[in-house]
């Protein structure tokens, strides 16, 4: 229950804090619809035949739904860098180190703050995913019966990874750092554009890095391929680890961060 | 009772020497307090600014870890049962920090009491409660980003009284706050350490302010403390002046000069003007008595007298004067 309210105190919190400005839906909207038919139309030009290079990683085809896909897992995820990045302005408002002031338990405010950001960024572009996916006749490519079990996973996925950043800045304050990684880096290393299966080495090992990039495999296996959670054990389990690994960093991490605070007095230093 | 035992807290600065190296600088912010603040009590903490109070604040909320000694606060420890003592006590500071100010005035506390474990018709019965006393209930669904300043204050003490803290530490709460609401806020103080019996820790560098509202004054320097008592003990050990200014018709030099005679271990000023003369006595003494008598002697009439009480601010001075010496 505490829980339960605690994360709707942030998603009122994150939507009258970050989503006042009709602005902002530009930013949710028309961004990454923008991003999403720029790579549609870099694509056109190119012989997208089962000849192609590319076809030796992924079905042609299903280029418009890779896409669409791929930029809508990734402002799922993008949306928890921005939650990230408002601690620096919570942290300049003094309202940080308030939240410190009380009993509240730490780890569930940086979880339901990402839940509460993530929830607010997302439905209009996945909204519009939805819509782009029945007016342009792909509807029938999608294994339908698997697409709660990939949006729970990929929810579930963003949060743990968005819980993560949150405390990982409540150590730094140089927010913009979070652009220059997870802007284009993010897009193009986890396989929004391009599988990861096509990069050279160092590539793929960039891209190992980016838990986004495990999350969009699955999602698309399920969504596209329409492969069960069984048949995706594997994959499955990896991911699983991931997550496990970031959880078990987000309470080391928060542990040392509050105790550091309480050292050096850092959260109200900007 | 909030006791804190020879706490102290050195930070550790960085300072740039070049681009590549950098030094670590130790600061003594505070060293070796004792304090104590029991319910229903306003204690005062002053200080010059860098004194060390903001710091010794924050170790009393658990904001910060004393780097010596101990901080209890009925009896739980400061720092190993921190969370319990964070649901007793609350914080604010002044200055239009420390709130959203995209939200309203009840989002504020809405959120913040959620926080601390409320909610449903307990926590919105509270607000109500706290946004009438501290007179924002017009403006509890107004962002407060169009609030004044006064009114951002008012939100903050509302803030934080939403747990309904035991011990609530002001962090100089009328800070840029014009006179008649920084009046009207200590009005609420007061009330809430007489009437509610919470333990109330002040700093402040108006120090009427604190010779008004304080029970008790601890006054610190570089994180030392120098000097505990009640603001009158403080003042009347401290400064031995008083000051009388009194105007009288003129004064012919025969009579300055038994005037001077007769006020033994005062020192006297003359001010002439055209039809009166104006007197600086300063004495050891309230010398009030004395020199009425002497102008009764000397068939002077007397046209204006004025007392000037020592206050806590000149004892402040002095203290400071004595220690630059
Ligand atoms: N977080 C911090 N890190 C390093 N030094 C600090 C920090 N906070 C305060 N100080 C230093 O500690 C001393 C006391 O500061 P403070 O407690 O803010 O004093 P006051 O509130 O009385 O003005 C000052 O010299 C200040 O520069
Ligand atoms: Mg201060």
């Amino acid at each position: 229950m505490r829980i339960l309210s605690i994360l709707q105190a942030e998603v009122v919190k994150s939507h009258q804090h970050n989503f006042h400005n009709k602005l902002i839906y530009f930013s949710l909207l028309i961004w990454p619809a923008l991003l999403f038919v720029t790579a549609y139309y870099s694509f056109k030009p190119f012989n997208l035949s089962s000849s192609s290079q590319l076809s030796k990683y992924m079905d042609v085809n299903q280029i418009t739904m890779y896409l669409l896909t791929g930029y809508m897992c990734y402002i799922y995820f993008w949306s928890l860098v921005q939650s990230a990045w408002n601690m620096s302005y919570e942290r300049q408002a003094g309202t940080l180190e308030l939240i410190f002031l009380t009993p509240v338990p730490r780890l569930t405010v940086m979880f339901a703050r990402a839940a509460g950001n993530m929830l607010e960024a997302v439905w209009l572009f996945t909204a519009f995913t939805l819509l782009v996916l029945l007016t342009t006749g792909h509807a029938g490519e999608i294994h339908w019966w698997n697409v709660p079990v990939a949006f729970i996973l990929l929810s579930i996925s963003a949060i743990v990874w968005g819980g993560f950043l949150n405390i990982v800045f409540l150590f730094s304050r140089d927010a913009g750092i979070l652009f220059t990684i997870f802007e284009e880096p993010m897009q193009f290393f986890s396989g929004v554009r391009i599988p990861v299966l096509a990069f050279p080495l160092w590539g793929k090992i960039i891209a190992f890095f980016f838990p986004l990039t495990y999350v969009l495999e699955i999602f698309r296996d399920l969504v596209l391929n329409g492969k069960g959670l069984v048949e995706l054990g594997e994959q499955s389990f990896i991911l699983f680890c991931v997550l496990a690994l970031l959880c078990t960093a987000s309470v080391f991490l928060l542990k040392k961060a509050e105790i550091h605070a309480k050292e050096t007095g850092n959260m109200v230093l900007f | 009772m909030i006791e804190a035992k020879g706490i102290g807290k050195v930070y550790s600065v960085k300072k740039k020497k070049s681009f590549f190296r950098s030094e670590k600088q130790i600061v003594r912010a505070v060293n070796g307090l004792n304090l104590t603040i029991n319910e229903g009590e306003i204690v005062g903490l002053l200080g010059l600014n860098g004194a060390g109070k903001t710091t010794t604040i924050k170790m009393l909320s658990t904001l910060l870890n004393p780097s010596e000694g101990t901080i209890t606060v009925d009896g739980l420890d400061a720092v190993q049962d921190a969370i319990q003592v964070k649901a007793m006590v609350n914080m604010i500071a002044g200055g239009e920090r420390m709130l959203y100010w995209r939200l309203t005035g009840a989002e504020n506390l809405r959120y913040f009491g959620k926080l601390y474990g409320l909610s449903g018709n307990a926590l919105e019965k509270r607000i109500k409660y706290l946004l009438d006393i501290v007179g924002l209930t017009n403006a509890s669904d107004t962002p407060v980003e169009l609030y004044s300043k006064g009114m951002k204050q008012r939100l903050q003490i509302a803030r934080g009284l939403i747990n309904d803290p035991k011990y609530l530490f002001l962090d100089e709460p009328t800070l840029g706050l014009d006179a008649p609401v920084a009046k009207q806020l200590r009005g609420m103080v007061k009330t809430l350490a007489k009437s509610d019996r919470k333990g109330i820790l002040l700093t402040s560098h108006y120090l009427e302010e604190v010779e008004e509202l304080c029970d008790r004054v601890y006054i610190i320097e570089k994180g030392s403390l120098i000097l505990h008592d009640t603001p009158e003990n403080i003042t009347a050990s401290v400064v031995k002046d008083y000051h009388v200014t009194i105007e009288t018709s003129v004064l012919s030099a025969p009579v300055q000069y038994r005037m001077k005679q007769g006020l033994i271990g005062c020192t006297l000023g003359f001010t002439e003007n055209a039809d009166s003369t104006v007197m600086q006595i300063k004495a050891p003494f309230d010398p009030t008595a004395q020199i009425i008598d002497l102008c009764v002697k000397e068939s002077v009439s007397i046209q204006k007298l004025e007392l000037k009480r020592p206050r806590l601010e000149d004892a402040i001075l002095a203290l400071a004067k004595e220690k630059s010496a």
